[in-house]
């Protein structure tokens, strides 16, 4: 089992520096952008330059640093990190019809920009890789650590990821359907059935290694599966739990990705009915909005339910047998096409 | 293994090309560009509508040149590799990709989409990185772990070595690997921008080399485990790599080669073999002034005599996510037809340096072939072919 340590998150909610799950932040037009912080600790010269995914990405990331800092290797997961400069690029180039430009936004532009720039603060000069899997980007950085884990016992990772909301992204996926049409607020996402979602952001940093010892919590297992047919995604699940548990053993909690969207229901009561009925089920969407790399935003809240010992009440959906959470089952969904399960575990 | 570039739309066809010295390197004739006629790049020689034509026999509205180019390899990579369909729909079967443009040739559809001028065009789904693998993933059927990579131009050089410890772990039983990339605006102007692109032919490790030349292409390669070969046909044996960061600047490396150093030296820690056992490298050679120079210093810093080298960028243009996949089936030929491809356009060495790159096509016996991807970010990675 790989461990997590000093888990950091930049969210849409009161996640960094303070935690505060109890009171939920209500989206603004549609959208859950993250609440900044000042970071401090980058230079301002520095943080000018950086675009917002890669602030996010190294803001949170500092404080990690701050007690490991020379980890054996960044992993990094971001689908759009770098979308902004990207195409700011693109706009300078249409509109200069691909005259004289400057560099600067197509150099910010690359996805491993994060991955780098961690790099280039700390010297680190180990292993360093950028995961850009769309809806499955967080989990491929997940493999990829617990592998590394293995192959080298002793060393420490810090893995993250990050994405951000930007005008682009946001025409391109509106006009993909994904997101709703009518003015909601993400605390009333499950109130009405209708075709689409808000979009959050956010940003997630953690330490991992094979110590036990302080961590936050444990790293089970994760399986990633390409389907739009919800018994495949059952299959996959029944599986998974037949590696990961005894006969009649059940995970402590469910929590989905569940986000708004009518088309994603069939997978998800597909999930959720496949559970025991004292399985509660909680969901984190409304808190951090869809984005690609969203499944790490619910790593992070079990690692909050498992400091805690207690399930923020704004996140069940269904209640279950009162017992300890020591086993949560991440159920992530994106677009119908990826899915993912990521079981972990309180230390 | 497949392999789709501007020297040929087969491995066969490219082999014939390096064997002969034929560059793929010239004018642009089909990608709408400013800088057609004035930046000679490797454009690979069909056009969208013929790759959409010998892939699916029509017109595709809704796939992208990159991800053509992707199935064109990989599809050449599955029949090569004689895997059957149940094999490849199975969940044991693995695919990593790499691009570092994914969609986003689509210059004038993404501006126009990005900035909500008007109805989306069929492009919406199509424009990041992942776009490519899921294309591929849908067109193959396969159901086992997937992940897409970018880490600038060592992108598919990190898939190969993903996609081995994919199968290490026991995530997957076979892998199919490699990177995809097209020509596109962005990439263009971006480069040039930065006053790296040559306006002749590149001239990797040559003292008056002026720039890199852009290329596209695909490259994938299906890894299998070594107790599942039973008697088949096998290529080479990826027996180390190495994935470093130079960490020194965003779009250049040290002027020692850190970096590239530190990746060779893993590389060949990981496969036990000593400096010496290495026969050839297929050099990252990119043809501009700090990677050539950079990396010369590395290998001079890592080899007490350094092997034979070459770039075949001097042929393929650079083609940035897929040039790891693309080098590494050269890499696979060179041991597979005990035969070496030369760097084209080399005149005079670089005085500091004085390394003289493989000049001419030769026969040579070898054992170990090294080869290199550096990137911007600092993401250096090495990987090592040995003979089976």
């Amino acid at each position: 089992m790989a461990y997590f340590h000093l888990p950091v998150c930049i969210s849409p909610q009161n996640s960094f520096p303070e935690v505060d799950l109890y009171q939920i932040r209500e989206s603004k037009n549609n959208l859950l952008e993250v609440m900044e912080p000042a970071y401090p600790g980058i230079p301002a010269a520095a943080r000018r330059r950086m675009g917002k995914s890669v602030r996010m990405a190294v803001g949170a990331a500092l404080p990690i640093l701050e007690k490991f800092p020379q980890p054996d290797g960044i992993i990094i997961a971001t689908a759009n990190g770098g979308m902004e400069d990207c195409i700011k690029f693109l706009n300078q180039i249409v509109e200069y019809n691909e005259g004289l430009l400057t560099p600067a936004n197509f150099v910010q532009s690359t996805s491993n920009a994060a991955a780098s720039q961690i790099a280039l603060v700390t010297k680190n000069h180990n292993y360093n890789i950028t995961h850009v899997h769309r809806g499955l980007a967080f989990e491929n950085a997940l493999m990829d650590t617990m592998m590394l884990l293995k192959e080298n016992k002793d060393a420490g990772y810090l893995l993250g990821s990050t994405d951000v909301i930007s005008a682009y992204n946001y025409n391109i996926d509106r006009n993909a359907g994904c997101f709703r049409d009518e003015l909601i607020l993400n605390t009333h996402l499950f109130q009405s059935k209708a075709k689409g979602t808000i979009p959050g952001e956010g940003a997630f940093m953690v330490m991992m290694n094979n110590q036990k010892m302080g961590a936050s919590a444990g790293l089970n297992s994760v399986k990633t599966i390409h389907s739009i047919d919800p018994l495949t995604i059952l299959k996959t699940l029944e599986k998974f739990l037949s590696e990961n548990f005894m006969p009649g053993e059940w995970p402590d909690l469910l929590l989905t990705g569940e986000d708004g969207d009518e088309r994603l229901l069939p997978y998800i009561d597909i999930v959720e009915s496949s559970m025991d009925k004292c399985v509660p089920v909680a969901r984190f969407k409304h808190f951090c909005g869809d984005y690609c790399t969203a499944s790490s935003f619910a790593c992070w809240i079990s690692m909050q339910i498992f400091e805690t010992g207690t399930i923020p009440e704004l996140l069940i959906k269904k209640r279950g047998a009162t017992k300890p959470v020591r086993k949560i089952l991440i159920y992530n969904n994106f677009r119908g096409a990826q899915h993912a399960f990521i079981l972990v575990s309180a230390v | 293994m497949g392999l789709i570039s501007a020297i040929g739309d087969s491995v066969e066809e490219n082999r014939i090309s390096l064997q002969h010295g034929r560059s793929g390197i010239g004018d642009i004739q089909f990608y709408q560009t400013a800088h057609a006629g004035k930046l000679p790049s490797a454009e690979v020689k069909y056009s969208t509508e013929e790759l959409n034509k010998k892939i699916f026999g029509r017109r595709n509205p809704t796939i992208t040149r990159t991800s053509l180019l992707a199935l064109h390899a990989a599809g050449e990579a599955i029949e090569d590799s004689g895997l059957t369909k149940e094999a490849i729909h199975s969940p044991d079967t693995a695919l990593v990709g790499a691009t570092t443009v994914g969609g986003m040739c689509l210059t004038d559809e993404l501006y126009h989409d990005a900035n909500a001028k008007g109805g989306g065009t069929p492009y919406l789904s199509s424009y990041d990185y992942a776009s490519v693998t899921m294309a591929m993933q849908e067109r193959f059927g396969i159901s086992g772990e997937i992940s897409t990579i970018n880490t600038a131009c060592s992108s598919s050089a990190n898939s190969i070595l993903y996609g081995a410890r994919l199968i290490r772990h026991g995530f997957a039983r076979r892998v199919i690997v490699g990177g995809a990339e097209s020509l596109a605006k962005f990439t263009i102007n971006g480069f040039n921008a930065l006053n790296i692109l040559s306006s002749k032919p590149c001239a990797p490790f040559d003292r008056d080399r002026s720039g890199l030349n852009l290329g596209e292409g695909a490259a994938f390669l299906v890894l299998e485990r070594e107790e599942d070969l039973k008697g088949k046909k096998s290529y080479a044996i990826l027996s180390g790599f190495g994935n470093k960061n130079d960490a020194y600047h965003p779009s250049s490396n040290s002027p020692e080669g850190l970096g590239p150093f530190l990746s060779m030296k893993e590389a060949l820690e990981s496969s036990g073999l000593n400096e010496r056992d290495i026969n050839y490298i297929n050099a990252h050679g990119t043809g501009t002034e700090n990677n050539d120079e950079t990396e010369s210093r590395a290998m001079i810093r890592l080899f007490e005599k350094v092997p034979p080298f070459s770039s075949t960028k001097s042929f393929t243009g650079h083609t940035l996510g897929a040039a790891g996949a693309v080098e590494a089936v050269y890499s696979i030929l060179s041991l597979v037809h005990q035969e070496l491809y030369p760097s084209l356009s080399f005149q005079n060495p670089i005085p500091e340096t004085g390394l003289i790159p493989v000049l001419q096509f030769i026969k040579k016996p070898m054992q170990h072939i090294m080869s290199n991807s550096f990137g911007f970010g600092g993401n250096c990675s090495t990987l090592i072919f040995s003979k089976t």
